[in-house]
């Protein structure tokens, strides 16, 4: 009997060491593959680099964290059926990324209806926490500043640091991305008495944008606006500095360094607003255990460093809520104030966005063939 | 809008420098459908296979340009006999409905953009800066042409200049002219068909490389970079499926026409106005402009 009970003690003493260790599912969608997979891929890698560092120190209640990821493909089909899986069958606690608007926005009902806190990496578009009807989507958040921040960054910077009176605007008439800082960027531009004299689209897909360029280099716009994303980005800056379009291009946060393979010294007088300081020396730990762990510089950093808070701003947040419940960790999320990240102290307001951030403006350098820190801009 | 003449000039190099982009594309399409009378998607995962080859030689194995491009072609070039030995031949062999064929060539462009998505990853890359002469030239009146327009432009002339030769000059150019017209005859007339097919499909693919080559220099170079062929098939089909001169003339109106829309009119009705000029053409000219008989076009 004795050995029974002693058998039976062991089996229960494993058992709940098994249940005490078990893994927080934490589900993660990244556009791998499709347009944004330069973008994505970046963010799956400092996502692992977080999680293996909290599970190296002891993990988040004792628990160590485990990441599903799915790749989105960069497609909205894609981004809902990932969703489903991590909430129906998955069943995880919290979603990391996916980092464009339109995917956002796409897989949002489904883990508002699922109850599911998701957190985006860098969809900047309104609508990505809050419904058109101005109601706030409960369990969609993002670590990033919004499009009328970023398009008024942008207008600001053109109107004051460039001193330009005329803008020339290029969008991708496709993405929500686009549309959104353009529209912004406008009603800014404009507030500084600035006057928009040529303002054209193109599509997603598109690799052409040379009839369009050539419209704005007959008229006199004294700067160039780009707000969009993808390859499209520095296709659109080679193509104009090859028709001799020399004025300055401001464009968002869609810049990375892979710009440069392409472009090459043609990114000369360009200026980006972005969320990151890529030669801040708080990251500077970061960006080495990247190169380290991945054999390549990293050249999307602010995708990979705003996913990387991602994972600590979530651990925070369980933390506080004491529980891997959707619905506490939701409400921790809800409530953050003052975090401490590697990037940024986040206080959340009540949009789901975070409140008072800095944008900053890096400018390229053709000799050192990067971009540098030019400014910081908190818009008005 | 302002309308200025250097406006419209520099909107008509534009265009035909997309043209002749596009001609390369649409002549390879063309020659096969010519033979084997249906279009053969997987065109434009030849052109991948080209514009990646160059690529890695040129970066990884250090090659000269020359051995890089002419290591592309070759790459494409295999790529598409293999093609039609494994996907198209055993089809052909037990159906004669082109529709097959069709659809297969779907799914090896389908196999291939995704081959290079898992292999080497869906980032865009671009051929080394130096590998091509770059710079811009003024020409009258501020308007530019760029050092890559010019040399898909003349690249264009002397790789259709060459195959035109090759199709008027040569024994086997002769063939595949009378293949053209009749392949059942022209196989009873002696001529060996298999070989004669795997040679268009090796020219086809020699074009689409030179195509993925320019498309990577001016676009970059990405796993669906293929899928700017759509274009280039609906240029063939203005042109008349089948024609060569009708593929190049069609490709050079398509890509006016596109500038033209974009400068013009609003650069949001570009597509619009594309495919409804391939709508319009069917509905008026079903077999395109050179067309010589209306089959179903497949």
């Amino acid at each position: 009997m004795k050995k029974v009970f002693a058998v039976l003690f062991l089996v229960m003493f494993s058992v709940s060491c098994a249940w005490a260790s078990e893994p927080i599912k934490v589900g993660q969608i990244a556009a791998v593959t499709g347009d944004f997979a330069a973008y994505g891929v970046a963010e799956v890698e400092s996502v692992k680099i977080a999680v293996e560092e909290i599970n190296a120190a002891s993990g988040v209640l004792g628990r160590p964290l485990e990441i599903i990821m799915y790749d989105c493909r960069t497609r909205q089909e894609d981004v809902v059926n990932a969703a489903r899986r991590l909430v129906d069958q998955d069943k995880v606690s919290a979603v990391i990324g996916p980092n464009g608007s339109g995917l956002c926005i796409a897989a949002a009902p489904i883990f508002n209806r699922g109850k599911v806190p998701q957190i985006g990496t860098l969809p900047t578009n309104p609508l990505v926490t809050v419904e058109e009807s101005g109601k706030v989507r409960p369990y969609s958040f993002r670590i990033c500043f919004l499009d009328p921040y970023q398009g008024a960054i942008m207008a600001q910077f053109a109107a004051i640091n460039l001193r330009a009176k005329k803008a020339a605007l290029l969008y991708d008439v496709s993405s929500d991305y686009s549309q959104g800082q353009r529209e912004f960027f406008i009603k800014s531009f404009e507030e500084t008495g600035g006057k928009i004299i040529n303002d054209e689209g193109f599509r997603g897909e598109d690799v052409d944008f040379r009839s369009q360029l050539t419209n704005m280099k007959d008229s006199d716009a004294e700067v160039l606006i780009f707000p969009f994303m993808g390859k499209s980005l520095p296709l659109a800056v080679k193509q104009a500095r090859e028709l001799g379009i020399e004025i300055p291009i401001v464009g968002g946060d869609g810049y990375g360094d892979f710009m440069w393979e392409i472009c090459g010294e043609t990114l000369r007088n360009t200026y980006w607003v972005t969320h990151v300081d890529r030669y801040d020396p708080a990251l500077k730990t970061f960006f080495d255990k990247y190169q380290e762990k991945t054999g390549t510089e990293c050249q999307e950093f602010v995708n990979a460093v705003l996913a990387y808070d991602c994972v600590y701003w979530l651990k925070d947040a369980i933390e506080r809520a004491g529980s891997v419940e959707p619905e506490k960790i939701r409400e921790a999320l809800e409530q953050t104030k003052g975090l401490k990240l590697m990037h940024c102290t986040l206080t959340m307001d009540e949009f789901h966005n975070p409140e008072g951030k800095e944008g900053v403006v890096l400018r390229c350098d053709p000799e050192e063939r990067k971009s540098l820190f030019f400014t910081k801009i908190k818009p008005e | 809008m302002q309308f200025t003449i250097s406006t419209l000039f520099q909107q008509i190099i534009n265009g035909l420098s997309l043209g002749s982009v596009y001609a390369l594309i649409a002549v390879g399409y063309s020659l096969v459908y010519s033979i084997l009378l249906f279009s053969n998607f997987a065109h434009g995962g030849f052109l991948v296979v080209g514009g990646y080859a160059c690529y890695y030689l040129l970066t990884q194995w250090g090659y000269g340009v020359v051995i890089s491009m002419t290591g592309a072609l070759l790459a494409s070039g295999i790529t598409a006999v293999l093609t039609e030995f494994s996907a198209y031949k055993p089809i052909r062999e037990r159906t004669p409905i082109t529709l097959y064929l069709l659809i297969a060539s779907m799914g090896v462009n389908i196999i291939i953009e995704n081959l290079f998505v898992v292999t080497v990853g869906g980032r865009v890359k671009a051929l080394p800066q130096n590998t091509f002469p770059t710079g811009v030239f003024n020409l009258a009146g501020g308007v530019t042409m760029s050092a890559s327009d010019i040399i898909s432009l003349v690249t264009a002339v002397v790789f259709l200049g060459l195959l035109q030769l090759f199709l008027s000059k040569t024994r086997w150019g002769l063939a595949i002219r009378a293949a053209a017209c009749d392949i059942r005859t022209a196989g009873l007339m002696g001529i060996n068909v298999a070989f004669l097919i795997s040679l268009v499909f090796f020219v086809a693919g020699i074009l689409a490389a030179v195509g993925g080559i320019f498309l990577s220099v001016r676009y970059s170079l990405y796993p669906q970079l293929g899928s700017i062929t759509t274009k280039a098939f609906i240029a063939a089909v203005i042109g008349g499926l089948g024609s060569l001169p009708g593929a190049v003339v069609g490709s050079l109106i398509l890509g006016l026409a596109e500038m033209l829309t974009a400068g013009f009119i609003s650069s949001q009705m570009r597509d619009l106005v594309v495919y409804s000029l391939l709508v319009i053409m069917l509905l008026i000219r079903p077999a395109g402009f050179f067309g010589k008989k209306i089959n179903d076009k497949i």
